[in-house]
């Protein structure tokens, strides 16, 4: 696939983004609410081929934002998913380790650091912080007192 | 002098604790021990066991996590001792000492363990092998 089909198969997912954008000939920047991330990730992983590189994770303004960084190896192409998740009181999302193995440590640091709930994810422990944190204290919230 | 002291001196073996440093310090001191300055020549050795040591390479600001470890390796070093705070961060946390997850620097966590360690300080990201060979050398005059 070129960067031309890539860009018309993008299009398959319109319905579940919110915008899809291309600030850049290899970037392609798909915005989208966090309840329709396991498909979006779906649809990349196994339809595209394109390969599941990390997450980021946010404390943004009003919410929390996931980013989901694929690589589409074929043409360079990096492509961003930007999940927002709405409750900021008990943020969740659907984990897609099930999809995706590579993503269970990223999931777990997040967790860890800003308390996103990974659903469905297999084993979310503790990974990063010490053993003898306090549970319920997230240290990369913008309101966390340390 | 008594002869645990000169012992001591004569040829002290080191033990490397990695107290969360990001591995540039420590790379030093691997670098001490290959040819060109080939610190085994003054009779100083890495050693395994901190049970076989008589000084203690600290490197890095001290994380949560490795606190309560690097006490009980000072306390199962045998005495006399001397710590060696190595790099900017271990002599006073560096540019970490504000992180949510640092407890250090060295000296602090050492003397709640033991108050009257003997602590010197090789300052530098990272202090060159020549500061480290520096350092050994102005810790055993001191003591």
């Amino acid at each position: 696939m070129n960067q031309q089909e890539l860009n018309e198969k993008l299009k398959d997912i319109a319905a579940k983004v919110i915008s899809i954008d291309t600030p850049a000939a290899n970037r392609i920047y798909m915005p989208c609410e966090s309840e329709n991330i396991r498909d979006i990730c779906r649809f990349l992983f196994a339809d595209v081929g394109a390969r599941f590189v990390i997450a980021t994770g946010i404390d943004s303004d009003d919410c929390f934002e996931i980013i989901y960084h694929f690589s589409y190896d074929q043409t360079g192409c990096v492509i961003n998913v930007k999940a927002y998740i709405r409750d900021r009181e008990n943020p969740e999302v659907e984990s897609i380790t099930p999809l995706i193995p590579g993503a269970e440590w990223i999931e777990r640091e997040m967790h860890d650091l800003l308390g996103i709930g990974f659903r469905n994810h297999p084993r979310l422990e503790r990974l990063i912080l010490a053993d003898d944190w306090p549970d319920g204290v997230y240290p990369l919230r913008k309101d966390a007192k340390l | 002098m008594n002869w645990k002291m000169w012992s001591l001196k004569k040829s002290p073996w080191v033990f490397h604790v990695n107290a969360g440093a990001c591995n540039n310090c420590d790379i030093e001191v691997v670098d001490c021990l290959t040819p060109k300055f080939d610190v085994e020549r003054f009779g100083i050795k890495l050693v395994g066991s901190p049970r076989h040591a008589d000084a203690l390479l600290v490197t890095g600001c001290v994380t949560r996590q490795i606190a309560p470890r690097l006490k009980e390796a000072y306390l199962q070093t045998s005495k006399p001792c001397v710590v060696f705070a190595l790099g900017a961060c271990a002599c006073g946390t560096g540019i970490f000492c504000s992180g949510y997850h640092v407890v250090g620097p060295v000296d602090k966590i050492i003397k709640e363990a033991d108050p009257n360690a003997i602590i010197a300080y090789v300052p530098g990201c990272p202090p060159k092998p020549e500061a480290m060979i520096s350092g050994v050398v102005k810790a055993l005059a001191a003591i």
